[in-house]
């Protein structure tokens, strides 16, 4: 078979499966993208002007223009399964910016559990129809991560903070050790200010925080840069109680080292998660039901748990993704990156203007890493 | 054979400064028919040609190898060339021109000292605002980078031509990222510098382009200007010592100890001619007097000193030949 007659029947594996062909504009708005993705993604863009002066991008992925396009022709909610081919475009230092790229999304199901099961199972019987049988399959759940965070009692602060660099592990790991207080350098100027902020300490938060508000108001301070004084007032009082309750956390800095260290397969790491429970005495029953009940659901597709990998610092940083993620590597040949990615993202049809979160999942498959090493698999 | 090109600023204070700079080199630049005239040449020296082009221009032409050398600030080579190493190859600065790139917060923002703090608003500001913090410049490129570099991914860049320290109090954007070179522009827009705010420390450099065609008549005319270049930064920076001494041995010994040394030896050994850094000139007549038994030493300003090996070219054939 040419690898263009694999992708038709790759195609025709989703279409049988019940998903939709569609074919989204390539146009589009750039200033989606980068509400969503944020600035980074920027110097990836294939950026152009439509004739009303409009930022316009090449797209980057399918996840994005096949969701506006779902929010365009009916109720979000509905359930609605679709399959794509076709290029993605992206800035890079070596070879096309023009990807092809084949992939489905599965919106408005309920039952999530089966859903992730489901997709899983799709992306691997499509790796079948192009002979791709040697491979890793790594999973990870960001809400296992959100519910060992939750349970932790730090301070707010810490928790974005935190949440907001998981999926980069370098970045978790050095802000978890500034958590523990194992680096307190670069911040001469702070010392100054902790005798003020120290001072505030303890005092009767409302009252702590009228007079901040006070101070700002009395220097003729009105919303300078788009931030109101009450904001402002908010997060320097935040800073003092975390002056104050730093270097106090250096053991929720063990129990989240202790647990982004969790890797294993399918199968053990669902005792390995039980035990760190049952160790740190956090309450994670909901999460670890969760990842148990989707274990099942896999299981039951014939894809056996022992066969995934799991690693508990695996998620994506982009903020629509909610739960599930996994991405399939070939285990003989360097492809230049996982040949599929795909994950759960049920905030992102919310954020695209629906009323409320929709659940939903997809995976891409990367159809330039599957030609560059389809002569090792064969 | 191509000609050396040389990309000038066409106008404003760096032209002027970048005219000074070659004229202490001895470099007369002639902008035939006057200022609307966008080639030039240097006096004598047949070989260089002058292109007077734009400040960001000059970044783009060196990029593209279109020019071989060019005089433009660091902040535009790191702004407008993707992987500068690659591509340019960084002669010497000029000193003058001395700017920072830095990132600038209003002062109303009491909370916000470091990058850091950036960073902790702007993962909550979308909570609070339903949108992500902006941030106005004109170097979309530096701002990235660093803000990466900072683990802040929640901002938007606003693109702003000019006049960008007054994007927050206009409402188009929270902070900002802009060159200052007193702050004084800042002050008066009521905003601060973060404590780790800034991004590069810029200042006028004579940058070479790797993409050149480096024939070798372009490499004859670098080499010329070059060689006046550094024969003037050379003979800024040292000083010319004489004196007559009674112990020549100790006091030459004692000297070279100071990095001083002794060009043209003299047939009259009580006569000692030094080379000596601008700085030690002081502790060099000392040691003349105490240690050589002189009892005068004079001390003059040189014009210029040629070396046979020239400390900028030899860096720069290195790179444009690789």
């Amino acid at each position: 078979m040419t690898s263009q007659a694999r992708t038709g029947a790759a195609l025709k594996l989703f279409q049988d499966a019940g998903h939709l062909a569609v074919d989204p504009p390539i146009l589009q708005p750039a200033n989606t993208f980068l509400d969503l993705t944020g600035e980074d993604i920027r110097r990836r863009l294939f950026l152009t002007n439509g004739p009303d002066g409009a930022d316009l991008c090449l797209r980057p992925d399918f996840t994005i223009p096949v969701c506006r396009q779902h929010l365009e022709h009916g109720d979000a909610g509905r359930r609605a399964d679709y399959c794509y081919s076709g290029p993605v475009f992206r800035q890079r230092a070596q070879g096309s910016g023009e990807i092809p790229q084949l992939g489905a999304e599965s919106l408005g199901r309920e039952d999530r559990d089966e859903a992730d099961a489901d997709m899983l199972g799709l992306a691997v019987a499509a790796l079948d129809v192009f002979g791709i049988r040697e491979r890793d399959i790594v999973i990870g759940d960001e809400t296992l991560f959100a519910s060992v965070l939750s349970g932790l009692e730090l301070p707010a602060v810490w928790q974005r903070r935190l949440r907001d660099l998981f999926g980069e592990t370098d970045k978790l790991t050095a802000a978890i050790s500034r958590m523990a207080g194992a680096d307190r350098s670069g911040d001469d100027t702070r010392d100054v200010r902790l005798g003020f902020l120290a001072a505030l300490e303890g005092a009767d938060p409302e009252a702590a925080h009228a007079v901040v508000e006070d101070l700002l108001s009395i220097a003729g301070i009105s919303a300078v840069g788009g931030r109101t004084p009450s904001e402002i007032a908010d997060r320097f009082l935040e800073q003092a109680a975390l002056a104050s309750g730093s270097g106090n956390h250096a053991r929720a800095a063990e129990i989240l080292t202790s647990f982004l260290a969790i890797r294993g397969n399918g199968a053990d790491s669902l005792s390995a998660l039980e035990g760190f429970a049952g160790e740190t005495g956090l309450d994670l029953s909901d999460a670890i039901a969760g990842y148990r009940n989707r274990l099942d659901a896999i299981r039951a597709r014939n894809i056996d748990p022992a066969d995934l990998t799991f690693a508990a610092d695996f998620g994506r940083r982009l903020d629509y993704y909610t739960g599930f993620v996994f991405e399939i590597h070939s285990r003989k040949a360097d492809a230049g990156g996982q040949l599929v990615g795909g994950g759960r993202y049920d905030r992102l049809v919310k954020l695209l203007g629906a009323g409320a979160e929709v659940p939903a999942i997809g995976f891409s498959i990367w159809l330039d890493r599957i030609e560059k090493i389809s002569g090792a698999n064969r | 054979m191509t000609k050396l090109t040389i990309a000038i600023p066409s106008k404003g204070r760096l032209q002027e400064n970048t005219h000074d700079f070659f004229g202490r080199a001895g470099l007369k630049v002639l902008q035939p028919g006057g200022a609307r005239n966008y080639r030039g040449a240097i006096a004598g020296l047949d070989n260089v040609e002058i292109a007077f082009l734009s400040a960001s221009e000059i970044a783009r032409e060196l990029a593209a190898g279109s020019v071989h050398f060019g005089i433009t600030g660091l902040d535009l080579v790191h702004e407008n060339i993707t992987d500068p190493e690659a591509n340019v190859h960084i002669v010497t600065p000029l000193g003058f021109g001395p700017a920072d790139v830095v990132v600038a917060v209003p002062n109303a923002w009491i909370d916000v000292e470091t990058m850091a703090d950036l960073g902790d608003v702007a993962s909550d500001f979308r909570n609070r605002h339903g949108r992500r913090l902006r941030v106005a410049t004109k170097y979309v490129t530096l701002t990235r980078a660093f803000f990466a570099r900072h683990g802040i991914a929640d901002y938007r860049i606003v693109e702003s031509a000019g006049a960008t320290e007054g994007a927050p109090a206009a409402g188009s954007a929270e902070l900002i990222v802009d060159i200052t070179t007193t702050g004084s522009t800042l002050t008066a827009n009521n905003l601060k510098i973060l404590a780790d705010g800034v991004i590069l420390k810029s200042q006028a450099h004579l940058v070479a382009s790797r993409n050149a065609d480096w024939s070798d008549d372009a490499l004859a005319g670098a080499r010329a200007i070059l060689d006046r270049v550094a024969a003037e930064e050379q003979a800024r920076d040292t000083r010319l010592v004489k004196a007559s001494v009674k112990d020549r041995g100790a006091a030459l010994r004692a000297a070279e100890k100071l990095g001083a040394s002794e060009p043209f030896p003299a047939a009259d050994p009580s006569v000692l001619t030094l080379l000596c850094a601008k700085k030690a000139v002081a502790d060099c007549a000392k040691i003349l007097i105490e240690t050589g038994g002189a009892d005068t030493v004079t001390v003059e300003t040189l014009e210029y000193v040629f070396k046979r090996e020239n400390r900028l070219f030899e860096p720069l054939l290195d790179k444009v030949r690789t």
